[in-house]
This record gives structure tokens, sequence and C-alpha cells, in this order.
């Protein structure tokens, strides 16, 4: 009955959103008040019946209600109740309906604080809001419904994979989407006003907090797991680069960039074109991760259950999001003209150089994510781009910005003078140049220490630039202390926010230099009563606890004493645990920080002699990563209780500080048409977008027909095989070799006892030696009796077994899976590979042919 | 097929292909490493450029899939026997293709990619600073529109009978 209620909740919320999608639109360019006035009660009313369906499923799963199909996916009886309920969302129907939770919650939240928003404005953002409400909701229903029901009820659940009953989940999903869903309001509002043809202060005043509030999630999303990952996966790192975290920081870094263009709008109002933009972007991005993640175009460890048919919906969903604002702002976006001018050097020219890194930078990540995708798809070879990359191009682009940073906020409005900016900054110089130095000094020359100490320099440098400009503001050391005080107490909570933010990165790059340059690592067996010694740390292994019960799992816990010039510093116990339901292990990481290091011990293995095998990391200044981005979050908040920045701040009042330029009548559309030209430039965006578009819908079709992406073709083709020569695993066969090869096609068939896509290919093999294919095997990787016994229950169609015990000449094969089979013809050329099982099918119709024409 | 790789949001943090992952384990084993701490340090900087090819995005010096082992082991024995650093790499290209390298080669297949950056960064500098240029050119002062200047013609003449009366 509850899933039944959650549906049925859901399915009245897509008819509401579909009328709060149109009739305040329609009324809003009729100018229909009644019909616009509809905006707020359908935002309300949407948001109830989400809640309610969303609060069904989370009661579903709570009471273990087996008889729905994602409760029996996701969860167990065992669990204990926090992972019950976080479980809710780690799956991929769960995470939806949270999505859409939070975007009608912020629907809400128009509807609440927005009363004194104009009411045009007003209808034709939650209008938009509306749409995109109702694409999520249409999602869900038709393709990811969590409340189908199974029939017969199972008694018990599969369970929840043991990484996910974390609490990082209970936070890390829920504050990534508020980030995520939270620059919608930014996009409804860039909608709303293109629709209108105005963009006025009142609008960037709006559309700003919004903004901040999405940064602040989307920094706290993203920095949790970051350390989600560093504390649970026992790796010793906190970010790899994979094309899922890059999904996240691709519309991190578009927001930021949003943040401080909309700086810009507000105070000067300019840049309102690009601001628009930016907030398309941001939220495009926003919706491409949630594709990327969920379609199986791109091969990540995070990805959700592959489903082209999802992949497709959310794709469509993109293209009429993206590519209807894109049209949009390409038709309206050129008579957006106007506002403040500035010079180069201003406060406005080093927002906009903000603008343009974090931009490049932003696009940097996309190609770099999307890249190996486009080179398959147009068949132009596999590439891997991977963290070396990354590393390579942020740094270059990363340094000139914080370099700028320090600079930026002491240029004054419309022209600045950079010299007297910078005669400030000769403190922060002296400073970052001591920092330098003295970082040498201390940690020793060596091309890692270097690069560190630079990036600690530039972090003293905008740490300094930073206190600098606070103190310029106060009048500190200019007047009297008393009066520096009350100025201090007296200056907007912006300006606080924007110096803590500042502040906050410079310690994430402290942070990052620091655990770059010089995390030190072990990795030993160790016995009861060994002691392992890192960086000035004794660590003393004490031994294992087996059997220490667990909630729902079993665990193995280690022992270890750390001390430190003989003082006790810590008990480090980290565990090894298995799971009943699923049937998984997981390591735990002991972590002990000082706050300026982590000491960070894993329990691998046991080892054969009766020890275990420990990995203990010393990772110098990564809890100032974790702490920079919490002092980021923390800046964004001050900035938020700006009295300016308070959400619902009535605008009326405000009015009177809104230049008059943003109080005439709509759509004041410039005499003078814009030249052409011009036009055309808005229309790069949108064809880039549709290209783009096109390139995703042709590989999603690659992967309905079956195109694998995880297949790697193989670079031994048309080059000799390589040289090997193998002893024979029956007695009374001959081994193989290279030169046995020789004369006659062969095909070389890898194969193991272990492995089970073998088995569905051994009764295929004798179709090949009946065609009058030599085929010949090579037991990889297999103890020799297993692979005996193997071919003596299922037969053994090879002219000759060789042996490779270590794999080695499946290497030089390029042998990455087994069973992988290699057509060799009379030369000893390889000309054909084959990756996973031979079938009938593809021994008929394309090894036999190939075999005959290479014998001929 | 074990992995391990950050979280990272998972998107939903969550999701994960349950059957892909089985947690942290350890990737290197002690067993692995070589006695000579340089030759070692070279190892790990090279496995950690080198793709594990049945992962998803590890490098081999991550991922505790039995090939990676493999490929981890062939390293230190291609640097004991002598090899540089290239020269390893090469070797492992030669059986894998340039996929393997998780900093992809520089050809004509990646100018794109590598260029790419460069490209966006003169871009948007380059609208930057024709936003300027567009800035000085009008100078502030937009032309006055034909209703403008009728007005202040009018204007204009109705100043100047007035002069002419002095």
């Amino acid at each position: 009955m509850i899933a039944e209620i959650g549906l049925f909740a859901l399915v009245l919320a897509l008819f509401v959103a579909a009328v709060q999608a149109t009739i305040p639109l329609m009324g809003a360019q009729r100018g229909d008040t009644a019909w616009m006035s509809l905006d707020r009660p359908a935002a309300f009313a949407q948001f109830c019946l989400v809640a309610i369906s969303f609060g069904c499923l989370i009661w579903l799963h709570v009471t273990s209600d087996f008889s729905v199909l994602n409760v029996v996916q996701n969860s167990h009886t065992d669990k204990p109740l926090l992972y019950k309920i976080t479980g809710v969302w780690g799956n991929h129907e769960g995470s939806m309906m949270l999505w859409t939770f939070i975007l009608v919650l912020y629907g809400m939240a128009v509807s609440v604080f927005g009363r004194d928003l104009p009411p045009g404005l007003r209808a034709r953002a939650l209008a938009v809001q509306g749409m995109v409400g109702f694409g999520f909701i249409l999602f869900i229903l038709l393709t990811s419904n969590p409340f189908v029901r199974v029939d017969p009820a199972p008694i018990n659940g599969e369970g929840l994979n043991p990484l996910l009953q974390d609490p990082g989940l209970a936070f890390h999903p829920p504050f990534l989407y508020l980030g995520y869903v939270g620059f919608s309001m930014a996009f409804s509002f860039a909608i709303a006003a293109l629709i209108e043809g105005r963009v006025d202060a009142a609008w960037a005043r709006w559309v700003r907090p919004w903004t901040l509030v999405a940064w602040c999630a989307l920094t706290l999303g993203v920095a949790m797991g970051s350390w989600w990952s560093y504390y649970t996966l026992g790796w010793g790192g906190y970010w790899a680069w994979d094309p899922v975290e890059n999904a996240s920081l691709m519309p991190w870094l578009a927001g930021t960039a949003l943040l401080h263009s909309s700086i810009v709008a507000e105070k000067r109002d300019t840049l309102k074109s690009w601001t628009i933009f930016l907030a398309i972007v941001t939220f495009s991005l926003s919706l491409l991760g949630t594709f990327l993640v969920r379609s199986g175009v791109l091969t990540s460890v995070h990805s959700f259950a592959n489903d082209p048919r999802r992949g497709l919906f959310i794709l469509l969903l993109l293209g009429i999001v993206t590519g209807g604002s894109l049209i949009l702002y390409a038709v309206r976006a050129p008579a957006l003209k106007g506002g403040g001018l500035f010079a180069p050097i201003s406060r406005e020219g080093g927002l906009l150089f903000n603008n343009v890194v974090l931009s490049a930078a932003a696009g940097t990540v996309f190609l770099g994510t999307l890249y190996p995708l486009f080179m398959d798809a147009l068949k132009l070879g596999k590439v891997s781009v991977g963290p070396p990359y990354f590393n390579i191009m942020m740094v270059p682009l990363m340094v000139p910005m914080i370099l700028l940073m320090a600079i930026g906020p002491l240029l004054s409005w419309k022209r600045g003078a950079l010299k007297e900016a910078l005669s400030r900054l000769v403190f922060a110089g002296a400073a970052t140049v001591l920092t330098i130095v003295v970082t040498i000094l201390i940690a020793g020359p060596s091309s890692r220490s270097d690069w560190a100490a630079l990036a600690i320099g530039l972090a003293i440098w905008l740490f300094a630039g930073s206190l600098i400009e606070w103190a310029g503001r106060v009048h500190l050391f200019r007047r009297s202390l008393a009066q520096s005080f009350h100025r201090a107490l007296h200056l907007p909570r912006s300006a606080y926010g924007m110096t803590i933010g500042h502040v906050g990165v410079a310690f994430v790059l402290i942070g990052v230099a620091g655990s770059l340059a010089w995390r030190s690592e072990y990795l030993q067996v160790m016995h009861p009563g060994d002691t392992a010694a890192i960086a000035g740390y004794q660590v003393k292994f004490l031994g294992v606890e087996d059997n220490v019960r667990g909630p729902n799992y079993t665990a193995s816990r280690a022992n270890f004493i750390a001390t430190k010039n003989g003082r006790l510093i810590a008990d480090l116990r980290p565990e090894r645990r298995q799971y009943q339901n699923p049937q998984q292990s997981l390591s735990t990481v002991a972590i002990y920080t000082n706050l300026v290091s982590d000491l960070y011990a894993v329990l691998g293995d046991p080892a054969a002699n009766g020890g275990s095998v420990v990995h203990i990391f010393h990772n110098p200044l990564v809890p100032w990563i974790f702490f920079g981005a919490i002092v980021m979050v923390f800046g964004g908040v001050v900035s938020l209780t700006d009295r300016h920045h308070r959400i619902g701040a009535p605008l009326r009042r405000l009015g009177a500080r809104i230049p008059n330029a943003a109080l005439r009548p709509a759509a004041p559309v410039p005499a003078a048409a814009p030249r052409p030209s011009r036009r055309l430039m808005y229309l790069v965006p949108l064809a880039g977008f549709f290209v783009l578009l096109g390139f995703f819908i042709w590989r999603l079709y690659l992967v309905e027909e079956g195109f694998a992406p995880n297949l790697i073709p193989s670079v031994m083709v048309n080059h000799p095989a390589p040289g090997f020569d193998l002893p024979a695993l029956l007695d009374g066969q001959s081994g193989i070799s290279t030169a046995g090869l020789r004369g006659k096609v062969t095909l070389v068939d890898f194969f193991a006892s272990w492995c089970i896509p073998c088995r569905e290919e051994h009764p295929a093999l004798p179709l090949v030696t009946q065609a009058g294919v030599r085929l010949v095997g090579i037991s990889y990787k297999d103890r020799p009796e297993d692979a005996k016994a193997w071919l003596a229950q299922f037969g053994n169609p090879y002219a000759a077994v060789g042996v490779d015990l270590y794999g080695r000449t499946g290497i030089d094969f390029g042998v990455y899976g087994v069973p992988e089979s290699y057509l060799i013809d009379k030369q000893g050329v390889i000309r054909r590979k084959w990756t996973g099982p031979l079938t009938p099918d593809v021994i008929r119709t394309e090894l036999i042919p190939l075999a005959e024409k290479l014998e001929r | 097929m074990k992995q391990r790789t950050p979280i990272l949001m998972a998107i939903a943090g969550a999701a994960l292909l349950s059957a892909l992952w089985s947690g942290p384990a350890l990737a290197m084993q002690p067993d692995e490493m070589l006695s000579n701490p340089k030759l070692e340090a070279r190892a790990r900087a090279i496995g950690k450029e080198l793709r594990c090819l049945v992962c998803q995005n590890e490098s081999i010096d991550d991922s505790d899939a039995d090939l990676a082992h493999d490929l981890r082991v062939l390293v230190r024995q291609r640097l004991v026997a002598g090899d540089n650093d290239e020269q390893v790499k090469q070797y492992i290209v030669a059986r894998y293709g340039d996929y393997v390298l998780l900093k992809p080669p520089f050809d004509s297949e990646t100018y794109l990619l590598w260029f790419g950056p460069l490209i966006l960064l003169v871009g948007a500098g380059t609208a930057a600073a024709f936003y300027f240029r567009r800035a000085a050119l009008g100078g502030g002062v937009p032309p006055l529109s034909e209703e403008e200047a009728r007005r202040l013609d009018a204007l204009l003449g109705d100043g100047g009978p007035r002069r002419k009366e002095d």
C-alpha cells in the first residue's frame, strides 16, 4: 500500500509539474496575473507530493518491505537503521528520487522566499523549474521506478555494498545534489530573464545568494566525497581524476566562475549575458555528469549499472534543457547589452580573468574526461587520459589564477591601479620568498620539495594578500586600533566571506602540495612484536584479533601502537571485515591525525608465514585539504548572512538602491540591432552542443549494438608472434614454440581452468580443428595439474598445449583476460585477435574464412 | 576483478557496481618490492603512469588485479635488467598499445588533447579582449539614436533663436 501511495503521489507530482511548467509561463506572457499566481501554489503542491513519495520510499526501506524490488536489491534486515535510510539513495532509482526531491525543495524555496520578486520573473522561473521537474519525474516513472513490486516477496534482501555502509553516504550525495540541483536556480532565473528579455540588478541580486548556496553545498559535497574516499579506501589518496570525480569537478569549476561573474552582474550591472551563459553551462554540466555516470558511455569505478535506455532518456533531457536554453540564448542574448564599463585592470577585470581561467579549467577537465570517448567513437584508437595529464594541465592554469587572487581584490572597481595594488603586496611577496626559502631549507632540496615549496609560497602569497586586503579595509595601523576594530565589526559580511573563502583556497593548496611532495609509506609483512619506522614514528604491531563481531559483519582487527621519541601517540586499529549480505570483504582504515599530518594504517591479507601484510602511510598536510574546504564553505556561509544576500530580503526595500537602469520597463530592445557577426558568435555554443549531443547519441547507439567500451584492440595484429618456447603440459605431446608455428595457419588459444568464460568457449573449439586449422593451447597462469584435470574433464581439442606458468608469454602476446585467441599465418605473423570466448558463430563466419584465405 | 579507487562522488556517492567492487585491498604486496630503494621508487613512479587493462581507470600501482601484479613484477624485472624508465614503458606499450599510458603520447591523434587547454585559454582570453576593445571603441557614450538626435536638434534649435535675439 505504501509503495502504491508513493507511486501515486509521484504521478500526481508529474501532473502538477506539467501545470507549473505551462500556466504561469503563459500567464506571464499574456500579462494575466491570475494565471501567473498559480506558480507558488503549484511549487508548494509539487514539493508536498514528491516529499510524500520520497517519504514512502524511505519508509519502505526502513521497514524492510521486501515486496518492493528496490528494497530487495539494496537492503537487508541486518543492516543498521542509519544505512537502511541512507541506502535509499545508495542506488540509481533512489538517488534520482533524492535528486528530484532536492529540485522541488528549491522550487518550494522560491515560493516561500520569493514573495517580493517581480511576479513575471518568479512565474517564469518557477515554470522553468517545473519543466525540469517534469523531465526528471517522467524519467523516474518511465525508466527508474523505485516502487516496482516483486511477487513472491523474498524472505530477505540482497543487502547494500559494504563500502556504502558508511556515514559518508548520509552526507556526501545529499550535499552533492544540493549543489548540482542548486544550480538549477541560477539556471531557471537565467532562462526566465531571457524569456523576459531583461536582466537587471534585481535579477542578479536574487541569483547570487542561490548560486552561493549551491556552490557551498557542492564544495562540501565534493570535499566529503574526497574525504570519504580517503578514509575508507585504504589507498592513502583523495583524488584520482576518475571520470566520475571529474563529472563533479566540472560543475564546480563552472559554478565558481558563475559565483564570481554574478558579483559583477550584481554590483556593476555588466557581464550579464556572460553570467547567463555560465548559469546555463553550470547546470548543463550537472546534467551531463548525471548522464555520464548513468548511461554506460564511459567506464568508471563509480558507474551505475549500465543502461543505455536510461542514458538515452537523460540525453534527451539534456538535449531539451541545454539545447533549448542555448537556442533561447542565441536569440535573446545579443540584445542584452549595456551596463557599466570597466578597464582591463580593475576589480571587474580581475573577476573576468578568474572566469577566463576557470572556464578554461572546466573545459580542460571536460576535454580530458571525454577525449578517450571521442577517439574511440571516431575509430582513431584507444587512449587513456589519466592523472598525469590533468596534473600537467591544471598547474599552469591555477598558478596565474592564484597569483591574481591576491591582487584582484585590491583593485578598485571600474579602473584600478596595478602599481598601487602591487606596492601593497610587498609584504606578501616577502613572506612568499621567505616561505619558499625556509621550506626548501627544512625539507632539503629535491625536485618534489622544490615544487611543493613553490606551491606553499603561492599559498602564502594568497593568504597574506587576503589579510592585507582585509587590513586595508579596516585601516589597520593607519587609524587607532579602536577605530580599526569598529570598522572590522561593520565590514559587510560578503567582504569577510571573500577573505575567508580565499584563505580556504590557500589551505587546500598547502595540503595538496604537502601531500604530493612528502608522503611516505611503509609496506611490509609484519609479525606481532615487529616495529615499523615511518616519518619519525615507531609503529609497533601487537597482533590481530580475529572474530570481532560487528552488527552485520565479522572482522579481524589489527592492533598497532604508534610512539614518537618513546611517547605514546596513538592506538591504531584497522580492520578487515567480512560482510555476510552481500558476501564481501572490506578493509577499514585507521587514521591518527594531529591536524598537520595523518598516520594511516591498513591491514592487508595474512601472509603465508603467519604474519600480516601491513600498509602504513604518513600523509603530511592532508587534513589541511579538508579543513581548507570547510573554510571555503564557511566563507560562503558568512557571505550568505550578508544583509544584501539574505534570501528573501525584501526587494522592494532594496529597490531604492537598485540603479535606475534596472527599473526601466521590460524589453528595452536596443535601437540598433547587433551586427550579424556578433549574432553568429552566440551560435557557437549551440553548434558545439549539438555536435556533442550527436556524438553521444552515436556512442549510445554503439553501446546498444553491443560495442564493448572495454575492448582493447591488440597492437600485436600484423606483427610477428612474440618469441616463446613453452614446455608441454601433457605427457606424450610436444611443447610449443614460435618456430613451431611456421608453415601452417594456427590458432593460439589462451585458457585456464579458473576461467569461467573458457568453459563457455571450450565446446566450440573442435569446430576449429575440423576446419583444418591447427589449434594449440597455452595454459595461462594455471597449475599444471588443474589444467590437466580440466582437459581430462572437458576434452582436449588442442594439438599441443604449452604451460605459461607465470603469464609472461601471455603478456608478450598482449593478453589481458582469458580466453583470448590469436590467428597466426604461415609466416608466423599474428593476423587477428579475439578477446573473450569464441562462439560457434564467430568461428564459422570470421575465423574459418580468414584461416582459409591465409592458408592459400 | 577487485578494484580500488576513490569513491569520490559515486554521483550518488553510491551505486557502485557492487559486483566489480570488493573494497579496498592492498594493491602492492611486500614481496613485489625491490630491495634497491632507488629502483623501487622508479618502479612506483612508472607504475603510476601505466594503466591497469582490466580495471576501470586505475594505474597498475593502484590495482590489485592479477594482471596488474604481473605487470608490476615485469616493470621491476626490466628495471633490474637495466632499462631506463622510457624503455620500460615502451616495453609494455609494444605489447598493449598506447592505451596503457595514463599520460597519452603526443602525436597527431592527441594534438587536440594537448593543445586544447591552450586553445580554450586563448579563446576565452580573446573573447575578453574583444570585450574591452568594444568597450574602448564605444567609449562609454553610445551613439545617439535618431530620436535622440532629433530631440537634441530641437532643444538646440530652441536656444538658437534666443541667442540671435541678443
